[in-house]
């Protein structure tokens, strides 16, 4: 499920620190609510790959892919 | 009750009451243990105004709900109190097997207040509690002390915490130890219980913890224990000690050579692990329930020093009264160094730190042999090193300046700024042995924002940056990204700093050693809370164990913010932002490189709910945090941190 324009992609992918930023643009396309943004801050990546899964807005193959390749695959994911 | 003892011990020592406490469930559960008993005790009963050497401070042991258990390394202990060296918030954690004892005695936590007319031992024997005279231990090395203790009460088998000379003499880095050679260092609490004329604190424990799930635990503790064996970190730190690191720290240019002028040296391996293993090592020990067993002991065997034994160095034991003074063509008188800090009983680092900075003081002519009372403070001068740390110990001659730590020192002497320049110093207190040039940029940025001043490896020890490579994937699970594995890099440190910040103080709130949780990471925190839920039998989850973490370091920060202390003291030393490293050995790998704090700090306040002018902790995040009644104490101080007359003080300490 694409929630976001490649170029947003590429502009996450470019970041220093994109935790906090990714969570927050999460929150507002009402992909998460606040609870689950804290508990992602509060866990870290897993939790976020975990939690788009559980949500079906990325794959198996791509929460695989991202838990082994890290958020780059994840946003690029996220743009499709 | 699980887990937990379930009682708090005070004791006052200007009345003799003896008081035991219930701590609710409410209570555990949101503080957890140890650490997080003792910031919420300090925060509530050490006003900011008042001296931490005043008879009303108070000093706090905690252990938590795992201690003395067969977890990995449960042994450790917190000491808290209000930094008589920083003014501000103050605590140290050791290992040894104290901390296993109290609790077995019945207690989660000891709170001494007061000052006893003369100088006494408290003697807890399970639920029976005295205060025993201890005249006749005054001026006695913790080893010395130790022995007598165990000899008056007839048992050998009892543990023991104990100050020496230098808390006695109210020395504002000294610290404590148990079991004789375990020592919580900073922050100088040692000199706070030497205010209260208290020597030590012996213990016999003769109960148990019990278990809700024993085959869940044993499960987990088996499990984690075989992943012990394999473990690059575990096998390093076992053969080698923390020593370990020096050879490491002096190919990445973090060996702090003559207080950080340089980051290596062709000579830093006649102070390696290696070279310590091969010359003078005697044997290993480790700590209660330890998997890994870092601790030395050290035998010298040649040389002036000849015969002198002692438990340790650590790295940063070694390091600060080593190369930071200009030490390293004979180890032996390092190890020496190392001996004598423990036994008259000073913070090593904190004693590296204010004689570095007097070298360099004297190097650039700021001081003479006139303030120094003819001491030659040359770097490398090994003799005066010898002299000058029993002089700070006892107070004597230009021993009783350094003696005040560092920065305090430098406004003795009307040194000004040029004075600060090179102290090297956060909040007051002295940065550990490790140069954020090359050890990491995220280290770097916690030595800002660390809640007890200018603190070390043991604050948010973000070792992703430093062992994180040794962990295939790690840093992906937690940060996303592999990238943060080099330590000169910006990129993805400021959201490590913070994740690990949370999960060290949760760690220490568990009492349960940080390296088998950060520096080896074979144990993270899904384990811990599986090990936690099976002693607890309770149902704690990643994310309540991580706000945990969150809500001390908040609790800690606002006992700062209450002394007026925020945003303008968030910085680390100048040397490290401004001069860029110099090369120091061929093989060196960041030549040129220079800190830049600045870039990661703006994106650190966004993820702690930092206000972007005070750097106090927001009211939206303490209230999160069930910490209202914080949010309210900091309401009237956020505008007056802000005025111009506050601008116009800079402070080094409170």
């Amino acid at each position: 499920m694409a929630i976001m324009t490649k170029a947003q992609a590429k502009n996450f992918a470019e970041m220093d620190d994109f935790m906090l930023e990714l969570c927050d643009f999460l929150k507002s396309k009402s992909v998460i609510d606040a609870t689950t943004h804290r508990s992602i801050l509060l866990k870290g990546f897993s939790r976020m790959v975990e939690c788009l899964q559980e949500k079906k807005v990325i794959s198996a193959r791509e929460a695989k892919e991202a838990m082994d390749k890290g958020f780059t695959s994840l946003v690029y994911s996220l743009a499709k | 009750m699980y887990g937990w003892a379930g009682q708090r011990l005070r004791v006052d020592l200007s009345t003799g009451t003896i008081t035991k406490e219930p701590l609710t469930y409410e209570y555990r559960r949101k503080w957890m243990g140890g650490r997080g008993f003792n910031s919420d005790v300090i925060y509530n009963e050490v006003p900011a105004n008042l001296d931490p050497f005043d008879p009303k401070a108070r000093v706090c042991f905690g252990v938590g709900p795992v201690s003395g258990t067969a977890a990995p390394s449960t042994g450790r202990v917190t000491v808290t109190c209000k930094s008589p060296l920083t003014g501000g918030f103050g605590d140290s954690n050791m290992g040894g097997h104290w901390g296993a004892e109290l609790k077995y005695a019945g207690y989660d936590q000891i709170v001494v207040q007061g000052r006893a007319k003369h100088p006494v031992y408290i003697w807890i024997d399970d639920d029976k509690v005295e205060i025993r005279d201890a005249r006749h231990l005054w001026g006695k090395f913790p080893r010395e002390a130790d022995q007598m203790i165990k000899e008056e009460l007839g048992d050998e088998d009892i543990h023991i915490v104990l100050i020496g000379p230098a808390g006695e003499n109210m020395v504002r880095f000294a610290c404590t130890f148990n079991d004789v050679w375990r020592a919580a260092g900073r922050t100088g609490h040692g000199g706070v219980i030497g205010s209260k004329n208290l020597k030590g604190i012996a213990v016999r424990g003769s109960g148990t913890v019990k278990i809700a799930n024993p085959k869940a635990m044993m499960d987990v503790c088996n499990r984690l224990r075989q992943a012990f064996k394999p473990d690059p970190m575990k096998i390093g730190l076992y053969e080698f000690g923390s020593l370990c690191l020096i050879n490491v720290a002096n190919r990445d240019g973090w060996f702090p050579w003559r207080n950080f002028q340089g980051g290596a040296h062709p000579l830093a391996n006649n102070m390696s692990g290696e070279t310590h293993a091969k010359t003078v090592l005697k044997h290993r020990e480790g700590c209660f329930a330890c998997p890994i067993c870092c601790g030395r002991f050290t035998h010298i065997k040649e040389g002036k020093w000849a015969g002198e034994e002692f438990g340790g160095p650590e790295y940063e034991h070694a390091v600060p009264t080593g190369p930071r003074v200009g030490i390293l063509e004979d180890a032996n008188d390092i190890w020496h160094n190392a001996r004598l800090t423990n036994d008259y009983g000073m913070d090593g680092i904190e004693t590296g730190g204010v004689i570095s900075a007097a070298m360099e003081w004297y190097e650039k002519g700021l001081i003479t042999t006139k303030e120094t009372g003819g001491l030659e403070l040359e770097w490398g001068n090994a003799e005066v090193v010898d002299k000058l740390i029993p002089m700070i110990a006892t107070r004597k001659g230009f021993g009783a300046i350094l003696a005040e730590g560092a920065d305090r020192a430098s406004d003795k002497l009307g040194l000004g700024d040029k004075g600060h320049y090179y102290t090297l110093t956060t909040r007051g207190m002295t940065l550990p042995g490790d140069d954020p040039r090359g050890l990491g940029f995220g280290y770097g940025l916690s030595f800002a924002m660390g809640t007890r001043g200018g603190c070390d490896h043991l604050r948010s020890l973000c070792c992703l940056e430093l062992s994180g490579a040794l962990y295939p994937g790690l840093n992906t699970r937690i940060l996303g990204d592999e990238r943060p594995n080099k330590p000169v890099t910006t990129v993805g440190k400021p959201y490590m700093v913070y994740y690990e910040e949370n999960q060290k103080a949760t760690t220490d709130c568990l009492q349960v050693c940080c390296f088998t949780t950060h520096w080896c990471y074979t144990v993270l925190t899904p384990d811990q809370v599986e090990y936690l839920n099976a002693v607890t039998g309770l149902d704690f989850t990643e994310e309540e164990f991580q706000e945990i973490g969150e809500r001390v370091y908040n609790l800690e920060r606002a006992y700062w913010a209450r002394q007026m202390s925020g945003a303008r003291e968030d910085v680390v030393p100048e040397r490290f932002t401004t001069e860029p490293m110099p090369q120091g050995v061929d093989y060196q790998t960041n030549v040129g490189v220079v800190f830049p704090l600045s870039e990661m700090l703006k994106k650190y306040y966004k993820y702690r709910e930092y206000e972007p002018g005070t750097g106090f902790p927001g009211e939206r995040k303490l209230k999160q945090l069930g910490l209202d009644y914080v949010a309210k104490d900091l309401a009237p101080l956020r505008s007056k941190y802000l005025s111009e007359s506050e601008k116009k003080k800079k402070k080094y300490y409170y």
